[in-house]
């Protein structure tokens, strides 16, 4: 025997034959470890002296625990335990949900059978790994406390709880009549769709049943879009434009980076252009006309404000300038642009002849998009100037439409209220549409709906305000409770695949669905399974296909093919130019968009929308008549006062609230806000603007009139300071001024030459970890900040806390207005913790409750922090975040007010249980008293080392992505090892343009930022200049 | 302690006063040992006058609502007070710094006073004392209730665990700790020391069993033999010798919590010496407010006289101008440094100068506050008639301690309310609970204060007796009148 090759775990000492046979102890142990019942095998561990001394504690612990009365607790194993399900363990599974007619496809994080968390799926061309703010507090409604739980029948006055039994039976005997009747008297109402599925067994539902009529409503929606591109091409289309093949991007009044449809597409194409890396590069420019500040005209580099009334005037000026200077035949189009006055728009002679000149010069990367709210005539205008530039097949991309058969929402809607007065309607089936709420205001639907007679049945997630009309309301399951289908503008298809069993049982809009079309099985896993049965047509082998489609998120072969566009009907949109405009009328005008949280105000019981800063006003928790500084001195208005804004007969009230850089003589009114039963977070929040948005004036309308009213309104805004007061904070420099000045970032903070008092510990060895921050291509589109709260468990703590200034967002972003008070530009600069080498936080600790790990990461021990809050007085950037009162469960405790403090019982029991179940196990859920901020999501980091360890590997860039930056679409964030010099973090770190914030006080921050290049065009003059042109013309 | 000098110098004592350039004594010539005695027992022996009860009762409601306040702080949490982001620290550390100032003129007029002879100290280093043990206190309720989970506090104390962590000796919250309660600790010993002949004079005047049980235990069997004498001295010496260098180093360590820190407003290295001024300052004028009251109420015109009263005023005149030449300096550091941020803490969130956007610090009557009452009201003291006029004292002693509460109130409020970052800039506005706290721990010092007054000797007997005119050597036997021996003083107690 040879004893060199003896196992080194044999121990020289055995008390039995069997014990000392054991050769490879570690080894088996190890083997246990991968099974999942390894936590199970403690017997071996457990020696006499060992349950001596587990007995002794348990009996202590037992005494001790005499005193304190704990809940009975019993833990039970899985009798069946579900599939890949191992404790501790979290899963992903991709599934897909679409917004504004675009899908986006995700990769959904389940802890135990909890969805915790969305991310981007990389195989998504929506996505591409990246999600929108939409799409992060998504996960949040999941778990909303208030959604419906049970169906519910009308007993008089009051919805009365039924059952899914009683409902079945009841829709089911309702079905059958209609079926007799070929469906005569029954409409359904439903939101806008891209799902193959629902389209389908829309199909199907108007073959069995010929007089089924269907409606389409949505508050916020693509008409125009659609409009135009059928106006101009014949037939409707989806329009993608490929930032990333543009140089100059000319956005009228689209907010394409914010709220306009794909504005996660958009901005992952666009961000690495603006990312430049080196003087000699170049880098895309942007022009935004604009009226609102949105964060398309934060990241813009010529910034135009115009009243949305002109901009027509100005979309057929630049297309007559085009037409003249690039010698383009717009054909029959060319007299309509020709008659337009100069002066219609301001006369900003510069935004005509250098931006045309700009577009011109770079003919083919140079599109031009206009925003969602202008009119089909101007949508096709644009579409004729795209391709005059010979954009349209290199930037801008046509496929065929999300729905063939989509139909224009407000007439739809009008002549659904129109049928319902008229008696020839019996039954309206709605799918989640809440038309009662967000219906224009000329259009009575509450009135429609409460017609004697009538049955209304209603599907949605919350008992809303249409719910208080429907006969029958039943709870529409979440997107991730039930299965479905989205197809993605450009005909990318992904099953939407549920990650939870519906928590209240409900059911899903293709469910209903598919019962009105006479589906034996309507279960949504079947529905969508028969969808994409009929997609793969003969395919032996479905259920592995069905599988690897799953797994992918996304159906093989399906997508990214653009269509040829069809020839530009230039007639049709000469004479729809040609019809008279409607005429101006003096007034004020007010310009109605979707909110960036609430969107049209379906997430208004979403507690993480409702307190995320608006990513200009910073406003939360309310919105506002949003007006220029120079509109408020002439209505002699501040932020607060509340003013009655009239048009015609229709009139609300709204605080006011000054906003630099928005258009003058006009109001932008967010809808969604205002909701009398969004839920217990939501109700009351803000203001209604529906009354003042009629049918015809669905997206801006002129005429209005305000008066001040002799009371204010605590209007609640997260930054009360909005200069830089010359301080190098979020610094940026022109692309010729960077040229001759490449780092001329780092001299304007400058690292000291002193190093502190004591040592420096040595980061040279092992993972150094640092992030860059580029200024460049954020656009402050609060994603990230959504995404920090979601992943860390960050608590929401009500308007009048963050009056106080304690709110607890780990990640803010900062946003300074820099020049002119009436028509600045915007800098942002996302802060967290800079994780600072030398931490000021650190030293001052009493407790060490805050220190550094030798990965040079500064981490909070929760367990430690006695709550001094010296460490955050301490911090330069202001970035830590103290719970001063049991925020968790603050919204939901009893606040009386006692002298402005609101005063609670300090239990968890108030918590509704569903919130705590969206909670990320892997983060402490920090209690009142601590202190806590961000970790570089330290839990992530720990997660893959671990796993890299077990499966004996090195880490590779990449693998450890921050929740921020994995949801940044515009890459802004980088996060890395400073001690891999090939990782993506330590390249950026050395840009000429990176540089520390506040580096003067020599804490060494481990956060990089890039300042922002402006590529300016020298032609458009400063914006000076530009005001003295527009103050002479 | 004169023997060792040579017999042609003038035997130094400084209790003699110099006739010949019009000083004179600091007692009235005529108060004798017994008067002294009874004048200053008789508060413990006769019934309450009124304007003690006056005092007692509402300060008493006073100290109930402090309770109250920190029940319901500890029951919801550091949020019932005003404090936010960035303002982490408002009232409480205000509150912490200003009670730590206010105590700190018990040491000085005990120790620093007493090393350096000045006799007058006599009249008012017991009351200093009490005063000192007090306002600690106070002090301590607040870094004790600001964190935002008390009952872990003790993790500020260096206590041997299992886990093997210990507070971190870098930071200077944890040199507070340290300091104040070494401060604490000495300032009740030493105030203790000091009262045992006194409690020993009480004792022996007792009528009641009762009375004569309780003082008897605190005087630790006190028989003023001269070995007792001999220790007693001795003890005080050294107590003197280790609570002088406290008072510095206890609001120099205060001033740490700042002066560390990066937070332009705060990070000041003049900070030691002029958070060791303001103290001073500051505890002199709480002792003169205080002591012009019980003057009143008590009738204490003779042992308190209008000779030590000018004194005092002069030392608060003094430590006005030192801490009116740390403002001073802050103003020209912030302008002769070039740092942007010192600058614009000054100059702009200090005195107001408007910001880019025309705006102008919300806090700029704090500063004025702060510099009319420290700087300005002090410089009528230059005036012998000021320094004579009851009510003038007591008005400005006020004012002299709203000024050092705004001194406090505008280094911590308003140099982190707009630091670095303006986006993070905010505002403090305090709750009920912040009021009431304040309030209450005045209401808790002004109790113990009056307990204090009305169950202990408020002046120290034994060193009273030391500077009547009777008891100097040079003094004419013809003045002294039926030899009647205080027991404590100079024989031993009766058996009992």
């Amino acid at each position: 025997m040879n004893r060199a090759n003896e196992p080194k775990t044999e121990s020289p000492v055995w008390r039995s034959l069997d014990e000392r046979r054991q050769s490879e102890p570690r080894d088996m142990r190890t083997q246990h470890e991968k099974h999942p019942g390894a936590l199970l095998e403690t017997r071996a561990l457990l020696d006499r002296r060992g349950f001596m001394q587990y007995t002794g504690l348990t009996a202590a612990a037992l005494g001790l625990s005499g005193c304190i009365r704990r809940p009975v607790e019993e833990i039970l194993p899985y009798t069946r335990a579900p599939e890949y399900q191992v404790p501790g363990v979290p899963l992903h599974f991709a599934t897909a949900v679409s917004h504004r007619g675009d899908a986006l496809g995700l990769l959904a994080t389940q802890h135990d059978g909890r969805p915790t968390k969305l991310e981007g799926n990389p195989d998504h061309t929506g996505s591409r790994g990246a999600t929108g703010l939409i799409q992060q507090q998504a996960i949040w409604d999941l778990y909303d406390p208030d959604r419906a739980r049970i169906p519910a029948q009308r007993q008089g006055d009051a919805l009365r709880d039924s059952s899914f039994a009683a409902f079945d039976q009841a829709f089911d005997a309702l079905l059958e009549t209609h079926v007799a009747n070929g469906g005569r008297g029954l409409r359904v109402l439903a939101r806008a769709t891209n799902s193959p599925s629902f389209i389908r067994l829309r199909d199907a539902a108007s073959a069995r049943l010929p007089q089924l009529r269907f409606h389409t409503w949505d508050s916020v929606n693509e008409a125009n879009i659609l409009a135009g591109a059928r106006l101009a091409f014949g037939q409707p289309l989806g329009t993608v434009v490929d930032y990333g093949a543009a140089r100059v991007v000319l956005s009228i009044d689209s907010d394409f980076l914010g709220t306009e449809p794909s504005a996660v597409r958009s901005a992952r194409a666009f961000g690495p252009t603006r990312a430049i890396e080196r003087p000699e590069q170049e880098m895309s420019r942007l022009y935004v006309v604009e009226s609102t500040f949105s964060v398309t005209g934060g990241s813009a580099d010529h910034r135009l404000r115009l009243a949305p009334s002109q901009v027509d005037a100005y979309v057929r000026a630049l297309a007559r300038t085009l037409q003249t200077k690039g010698d383009f035949d717009l054909g029959a189009i060319a007299p309509a642009v020709a008659v337009t006055p100069l002066e219609g728009f301001g006369g900003h002679t510069a935004w005509l002849d250098a931006v045309a000149d700009d577009l011109i010069a770079h003919r083919g990367m140079a599109p031009v998009v206009l925003g969602s709210g202008h009119s089909p005539a101007l949508h096709g205008l644009v579409h004729a100037i795209n391709l005059a530039l010979g954009n349209v097949g290199r930037c801008i991309k046509y496929f065929a439409p999300v729905d063939a058969g989509a139909t224009d929402p407000v007439e739809d809607l009008k002549t659904l209220v129109a049928d319902i007065g008229s008696g020839s309607v019996e039954t309206v089936i709605i799918l989640g549409a809440n038309p009662v709420y967000d219906a224009p205001g000329d259009v009575d639907v509450r009135a429609a709906l409460g017609r004697d007679g009538l049955t209304v049945i209603q599907l949605s997630s919350h008992r809303d305000e249409t719910s208080e009309l429907a006969t029958w309301h039943v709870p529409e399951a979440h997107f991730l409770e039930a299965w479905g289908d989205h197809r993605a503008i450009d005909g990318t298809v992904s099953p939407q695949q549920p990650l939870i069993a519906p928590l209240w049982g409900g059911r899903a809009p293709i469910e209903l669905l598919a019962r009105v079309a006479g589906e034996a099985n309507w279960r949504s896993h079947y529905v969508v399974r028969q969808t994409f049965r009929t997609r793969f047509p003969g395919a032996p082998n479905f259920g592995r296909e069905w599988r690897r489609t799953l797994h992918r998120g996304v159906v093989a072969g399906t997508g990214g093919v653009p269509l040829r566009p069809p020839r530009l009907q230039a007639d049709a949109i000469a004479s729809a130019l040609a019809r008279p405009r409607e005429s101006m009328v003096d007034g004020l005008e007010l310009v109605f968009l979707p909110d960036s949280r609430l969107f049209d105000g379906r997430y208004a019981n979403n507690i993480w929308a409702l307190e995320l800063p608006e990513p200009m006003t910073k406003v939360v928790w309310d919105n506002a008549a949003i007006m220029s500084p120079a509109t408020a001195r002439q209505l002699d208005v501040r932020n607060n006062d509340v003013l009655r804004v009239s048009l015609g007969e229709a009139s609300i009230e709204i605080p006011a609230f000054v906003l630099p850089g928005h258009a003058d003589n006009t109001f932008t009114l967010h809808l969604g806000w205002g909701r009398p039963s969004a839920g217990r977070y939501g109700s009351g929040k803000g203001f209604d603007v529906r009354a003042l948005r009629s049918s015809e004036h669905m997206h801006h309308v002129s005429g209005a009139t305000a008066i001040k009213l002799p009371r204010t309104y605590a209007v609640v805004h997260t930054q009360e300071h909005g200069s830089m007061e010359g301080r190098p904070i979020a610094l940026d420099a022109t692309l010729e001024a960077w040229r001759e000045d490449p780092r001329f970032a780092q001299f304007r903070s400058v690292d000291p030459s002193e190093g502190p008092l004591w040592e420096r510990q040595d980061y040279g060895e092992g993972h150094q970890w640092g992030m860059t921050i580029d200024l460049g291509s954020c656009t402050g589109c609060n994603a990230c900040v959504i995404a920090c709260q979601a992943e860390n468990n960050i608590p929401v703590v009500g308007k009048d806390e963050v009056a106080r200034g304690r709110e607890m967002s780990w990640m803010r972003i900062d946003r300074y207005f820099v020049g002119d008070e009436d028509d600045p530009r915007v800098a942002l600069s996302p802060v967290t913790c800079q994780q600072c080498e030398e931490a000021p936080c650190e030293n001052v600790c009493p407790v060490t409750a805050t220190s550094h790990t030798p990965e040079g990461l500064n981490d909070m021990t929760y367990n430690r922090c006695v709550g001094t809050r010296y460490c955050a007085n301490n911090c330069p950037y202001k970035v830590r975040r103290f719970n001063y009162l049991s925020w968790h469960e603050y919204l939901d405790g009893d606040p009386e007010l006692i002298g402005g403090v609101a005063t609670m019982t300090p239990t968890y029991g108030n918590m509704p249980e569903t919130r705590k179940m969206q909670y990320n196990p892997n983060v402490t859920v920090r209690m009142r008293g601590v202190m806590e901020k961000c970790s570089y999501c330290v839990q992530r980091i720990e997660a893959v080392k671990i796993a890299g360890r077990r499966e004996h590997r090195e880490l590779r860039d990449g693998d450890i992505r921050t929740a921020c930056q994995q949801t940044c679409a515009t890459g802004a964030i980088t996060f890395g090892d400073l001690n891999d010099p090939r990782s993506h973090v330590a390249r950026k770190v050395r840009l000429d343009r990176g540089y520390h914030l506040l580096a003067e006080l020599g804490v060494h921050p481990r956060t990089t930022f890039l300042a922002r290049i402006r590529n300016t065009n020298p032609a458009m003059g400063t914006p000076a200049a530009a005001a003295s042109e527009e103050a002479e013309g | 302690m004169s023997t060792a000098l040579p017999t042609d110098a003038l035997p130094i004592d400084d209790s003699v006063p110099i006739e010949d350039i019009g000083e004179r004594h600091l007692m009235p010539a005529d108060m004798t040992v017994s008067e002294v005695t009874t004048l200053v027992a008789g508060v413990t022996e006769n019934p309450a006058p009124r304007g003690w009860w006056m005092l007692f009762i509402p300060a008493v409601l006073l100290a109930g609502l402090m309770f109250a306040c920190i029940g319901y702080l500890v029951t919801a949490g550091v949020g019932a007070w005003g404090n936010n982001a960035p303002v982490y620290w408002a009232w409480d550390i205000t509150n912490f710094v200003w009670w730590i100032g206010i105590g700190h003129a018990g040491t000085l007029i005990s120790a620093i006073l007493f090393l350096f002879r000045q006799k007058w100290r006599t009249s008012i280093n017991r009351f200093a004392e009490a005063m000192t043990v007090f306002a600690v206190l106070c002090a301590a309720i607040f870094p004790a209730l600001h964190t935002g989970r008390p009952w872990f506090d003790y993790y500020l104390f260096p206590i041997p665990n299992q886990m093997n962590v210990w507070p971190n000796f870098k930071s200077p919250l944890m040199w507070d700790v340290f300091a104040v309660n070494t401060y604490l600790t000495i300032s009740v010993v030493f105030f203790f020391v000091g009262l045992i002949p006194d409690l020993a004079t009480i004792r022996d005047r007792s009528t009641n069993l009762l009375r004569k049980r309780i003082y008897g235990f605190f005087a630790l069997g006190w028989r003023g033999s001269h070995r007792h004498w001999q220790h007693y001295e001795r003890a005080y010496l050294i107590f003197a010798a280790i609570s002088t260098p406290l008072v510095l180093s206890v609001h120099s360590v205060v001033s740490f919590d700042f002066a560390t820190s990066v937070i332009p407003g705060w990070h000041t290295t003049i900070f030691p010496p002029y958070f060791v001024a303001g103290a001073v300052f500051s505890g002199f004028a709480l002792v003169m407010t205080l002591m012009l009251i019980v003057r009143a109420v008590f009738g204490m015109h003779r042992v308190v006289t209008l000779k030590h009263l000018d004194l005092m005023t002069k030392f608060m005149l003094a430590t006005s101008m030192l801490v009116g030449y740390a403002y001073a300096m802050e103003f020209f550091i912030a302008w002769y440094s070039g740092n942007e941020y010192e600058w614009w803490h000054f100059f702009h969130t200090r005195i107001g100068l408007a910001d880019s956007t025309g705006q102008r610090s919300p806090y700029f009557w704090a500063w004025v506050a702060m510099v009319s009452c420290n700087v300005l009201v002090p410089q009528i003291f230059w005036f012998k008639y000021a320094r004579r006029s009851i009510p003038v004292m007591f008005v400005a002693t006020l004012l002299i301690n709203v000024g050092m509460w705004f001194e406090r109130f505008v280094i911590i409020v308003l140099s982190i309310h707009r630091d670095y970052l303006p986006s993070a800039w905010g505002i403090f506005h305090p709750t009920l609970i912040d009021m009431g706290l304040y309030l209450g721990t005045m209401g808790f010092f002004l109790t113990m204060f009056l307990l204090f007054v009305r169950w202990l000797p408020m002046f120290a007997i034994a060193e009273l007796k030391g500077i009547l005119p009777a008891a100097q050597p040079s003094h004419a036997p013809d003045h002294h009148e039926a030899p009647e021996a205080p027991a404590g003083e100079l024989s031993p107690a009766p058996a009992e």
